[in-house]
């Protein structure tokens, strides 16, 4: 056994150590802890990690098969997301112990703070003490044994697991229930019990999931095919999509879910034009290899950059709302064009991995599907915070895709209607947010670039905290933006447009003279490299592509996303709708997109005068419309109408 | 968004270092706040004095200051007993009987008033505990009791100005520091406007500050305003407030911000972390305490 001196050297320093002794097999004693913050975090050895006083936040967080012995206090986050392993905490635990474990054994000696176990997946909490308000909030699975009191709103949202309680039940939360316990269940928690030598004579009341908010009561109609594009018309009276609207709500009796982006009109990047006649622009069949496009993004804070071979990135986007055939197809598209996928919520596939050369993993609040292993074969990591298409709100998956494989990955029951946390348990502000992004930092050694996905609201003030929270770039995704599933009202009427989007950031970061010590990536309804351009031009370092990579991959915008019955096999999880999806035929046809996206950038470039995308500016493009001259302090030149859609695209 | 910190001796014989203590526990939880850092101080107090503190800037735009500053002064009845600028400050003592209020609002239209108290000194600026300290001699400070403050601006300018703690504008000798925010601020500022109050920013930390000093001047004890302030202030918050001879907390229903303390013979320790408490035992496990959610507690001076 080795001794680490925390009054001699950092936490990140004392962390390299740590993984150097489990790769060797060997224990380690941590003497002087004092509190600091991430000790042990991104440990996935089986090794003993003693710790001779208090812990900090996050304490054996994001780790695997390690055991950790603390010998007083813990702060907020104790075991984040363990997977197998265990933490014996001699003294108190702060806020939300146990928080999205998978599979972790965590024992708390004496109380235990608010929310524990907040979304947990599996494997056992288990406090001496009291616990405080909202014990198992929005739990998955696993199991919470608390001896002494439980504290305000026992088992509040909790969608699976069990809490057993030995003392005084002060009331309990939203949707939970008493139950009576099986014998079976009381001897497996005394043999735990009697492992980690805790004596307790007295009883336990089982509390349990009580169903009533598992599913919609009603399930949602298939709608009849009106395509999108009469859908979006432009008459906004009882025109199709009213009156569909409408008939479905005279059938499901509550609000309604829908895939696919917003029916309104707003202003975007269509209401600009560029300044020079662009009517020749695409006739040097060479240009690509002409025009400087490679970007590095991520590297700001001195981790590996992701290299793309023009401005352009996949937008996350889940499997899970997606099927694992079109992330697999998306994934090799991406790999062809060289540039950078995203898992979007619920986890990393194999298939995925194997299929992206680079590949960014996102969390979010429900860490579904979120683990230290694929955290470190992933290129990036992303903090979702909330995306265009429903700012505020988390995402929602139909029981219809919640299959059991599908479940297992994201450690939650199969055929829920699954309704993802709005917000994270462990980042209530930008101070805590800070001490989450070094704890990712910490677990994957600082190689990988931590990003952030921002929805548009309150942008100005958003992209502030990002860029001094020390995030690497943002993911800044407008209203134009779509999704597998969300409430109709939402996707068409809340958010702020990505046009609006672009310009408050970058006077946001103007405002506080950070532009440079962040990367801008632009997403929400961009849809060719005509939109591409505009973006780089108003200050983006690049653009994500979303729904247009569906649409290459095959989707024929017929909004019945969240439905899980896609006819092309795209937004499915059933596998005889997945059948029809051919995997290398999309990945070519969306190669293909890709690739005319990169000789619009170039052809766009040239066409005005640049040999190189980041000379593109402002002073390359105009408004043709007073809305979008209002909001980007463009010149308003309807004159230039013409040139919206310039020759090039028409070529292409 | 940010971090806190307080303390408080109860003991004499100690050697009081309260600005050190405040230091190092800062310095402990400065990741949660980069962008500026303050201290409420309390000193001794002399019967009939006051001590100001404003934000004067430099050069001639000081000069300038100082000078409306002293002439607002002696048109109020305030004699002036003595004065320094220190960095970008202008310290003023005097002796003052009039009416305090009135003579706050007068003074905060004349010059940027970081505080008023008999006791109560507030020393804040851009920069870390160490920064700040720098530039004013935190370190030297002896008293019984403190609080502090390390910030991360989110939604208004990183100016000295913006940052905590806050004093309650009119009131002597309140003190607050704050993380979390008030979703219920305009509501709760227009009634206390109502009754002309004023307030010199538009920081839901200086209404927490206003509203528990209303409350006191009314005759509450700091207790009674505390347990008032849970049930009056929505949103999510941990605070700590001082008074000349009492230092108290209250956190939210919800649980939303931490807050963790120490209290043995000696003293009585608050933070946002435990990192920080542990600053002032290093390489002791220390048997702290987590407030629970929508409580209060107050500790009065015994010396």
């Amino acid at each position: 056994m080795v001794t680490i001196d925390l009054a001699e050297i950092s936490v990140r320093k004392a962390n390299e150590l740590i993984w150097k002794q489990g790769a060797d097999g060997d224990d380690v004693e941590v003497i002087n802890p004092d509190a600091r913050h991430h000790i042990g975090v991104g440990l996935t050895s089986p090794i003993t990690v003693k710790i001779r006083g208090s812990a900090g936040y996050f304490c054996a967080g994001l780790t695997d098969q390690a055991h950790f012995e603390v010998d007083n206090n813990v702060g907020w986050g104790l075991g984040d997301n363990m997977y197998v392993g265990s933490v014996v905490v001699a003294g108190n635990a702060g806020a939300i112990a146990g928080v999205a474990i998978r599979g972790a054994e965590l024992v708390i000696r004496g109380n235990m703070g608010s929310r524990a176990g907040q979304v947990m997946k599996a494997g056992t909490l288990c406090c001496a003490g009291n616990a405080n308000f909202m014990a198992g909030y929005m739990m998955y699975g696993g199991r919470i044994i608390i001896l002494g009191d439980s504290g305000e709103r026992l088992g509040e949202d909790m969608t699976g697991g069990e809490i057993f309680l030995g003392g005084r039940l002060q009331d309990l939360g939203s949707d939970a229930e008493v139950t009576d316990t099986a014998d079976e269940e009381i001897e497996s928690i005394r043999e735990f019990l009697d492992r980690y030598k805790i004596s307790f004579e007295g009883t336990f009341q089982k509390v349990v999931n009580a169903g009533k908010k598992l599913r919609y009561s009603t399930s949602e109609e298939q709608m009849r095919s009106i395509p999108f594009f009469s859908f979006s018309g432009d008459s906004s009276y009882w025109n199709p999509k009213i009156q569909e609207d409408i008939h479905v709500k005279s059938q499901i009796g509550r609000y309604r879910i829908r895939g696919y982006g917003g029916a309104r009109s707003l202003p975007h990047l269509s209401d600009l034009a560029f300044k020079r006649d662009l009517s020749s622009a695409g006739d040097d069949v060479d240009v690509a290899s002409k025009v400087e496009m490679y970007t590095e993004i991520g590297s700001k804070n001195g981790a590996n950059p992701l290299k793309l071979s023009m401005p352009v990135m996949i937008a996350p986007m889940s499997y899970g709302a997606l099927s694992r055939s079109t992330k697999q197809a998306i994934g090799i598209a991406s790999s062809l064009s060289r540039i950078a996928e995203n898992t979007g919520e619920g986890g990393m596939s194999d298939a995925q991995r194997d299929a992206a050369d680079q590949l960014i993993f996102q969390c979010l609040g429900g860490r579904l599907g979120w683990n230290i292993h694929d955290m470190l074969r992933a290129d990036g990591l992303e903090i979702y915070i909330s995306q265009g298409a429903k700012p505020g709100l988390g995402g929602q998956l139909m029981a219809k895709k919640v299959t059991p494989e599908l479940a297992a990955i994201r450690g939650i029951p199969a055929g829920i209607d699954l309704r993802s946390p709005s917000r994270h348990p462990d980042i209530l502000g930008a101070d805590d947010l800070i001490i989450k992004i070094e704890e990712f930092r910490e677990a994957t050694g600082y190689r990988l670039p931590v990003s952030v996905k921002l929805g548009a609201g309150r942008v100005r003030d958003d992209i502030k905290i990002a860029v001094k929270d020390g995030f690497d770039f943002i993911e800044l995704d407008g209203m134009q933006g779509s999704t597998g599933a969300g409430s109709a009202e939402v996707i068409d009427y809340v958010g702020i447009p990505t046009l609006a989007a672009i310009i408050e950031a970058e006077e946001a970061l103007a405002e506080i003279g950070r532009r440079d010590d962040i990367e801008i990536i632009l997403m929400g309804g961009i849809r060719d490299g005509v939109d591409a351009v505009k973006g780089l031009c108003l200050g983006a370092d690049a653009v994500a592509f979303g729904t247009s990579v569906i649409i290459a991959g095959g989707c024929i915008a017929c909004m019945q996303c969240h439905v899980g019955q896609c006819v092309t096999g795209i937004a499915t999880q059933d596998p005889k709708h997945e059948e029809r999806y051919h995997i290398h035929v999309e990945a070519q046809n969306i190669h293909r997109f890709l690739e005319s996206v990169r000789w619009q950038i170039a052809s766009i470039t040239q066409g005005l005068g640049h040999t190189d995308v980041r000379q593109l500016s402002r002073d390359d493009l105009v408004a043709v419309t007073p809305d979008a001259a209002a909001i980007t302090g463009l010149p308003y030149a309807p004159e230039f109408r013409e040139n919206r859609v310039p020759e090039v695209v028409k070529a292409s | 968004m940010c971090g806190i910190a307080g303390i408080m001796f109860k003991k004499a014989d100690l050697d009081l270092q309260t600005g050190q203590a405040l230091i190092d526990m800062l310095d402990g939880c400065q990741h949660r706040g980069p962008d500026s850092t303050g201290f409420a101080l309390y000193g001794d107090a002399k019967s009939g004095q006051l001590r100001l503190r404003f934000f004067v800037g430099e050069d001639t735009e000081a000069t300038e200051a100082i000078q409306r500053i002293q002439a607002t002064l002696a048109d109020q009845g305030a004699d002036v007993v003595e004065d320094q600028v220190i960095g970008n400050n202008y310290r003023v003592t005097v002796n003052f009987d009039g009416d305090v209020r009135k003579f706050s609002y007068r003074m905060e239209h004349v010059a940027k008033v970081i505080s008023i108290g008999s006791s109560l000194e507030i020393i804040k600026d851009v920069g870390s505990a160490h920064d700040v300290d720098d530039r004013y001699d935190v370190h030297c400070f002896r008293g019984t009791h403190g609080i502090g403050h390390v910030r991360l601006a989110t939604e208004s300018d990183v100016k000295p100005e913006a940052s905590h703690p806050f004093w309650a504008t009119g009131f002597t000798d309140v003190a607050i520091v704050h993380n979390g925010q008030i979703t219920n601020y305009w509501k709760m500022r227009r009634r206390l406007e109502q009754r002309d109050f004023q307030f010199s920013t538009d920081n839901d930390s200086e209404l927490v500050a206003v509203y528990l000093a209303d409350k006191l001047s009314q005759s509450a004890s700091l207790k009674e305003a505390l347990a008032s302030s849970i049930d009056d202030l929505d949103g999510t918050f941990s605070f700590l407030v001082s008074t000349r001879d009492e230092i108290g907390y209250a956190k939210d229903r919800l649980a939303a911000k931490p807050m963790i303390m120490f209290e043995n013979d000696n003293l009585i320790s608050i933070a946002s972390e435990e990192v920080s408490l542990n600053r002032l035992f290093p390489g002791q496990a220390l048997n702290t305490k987590e407030p629970p959610p929508g409580t209060y507690n107050t500790w009065s001076r015994s010396i």
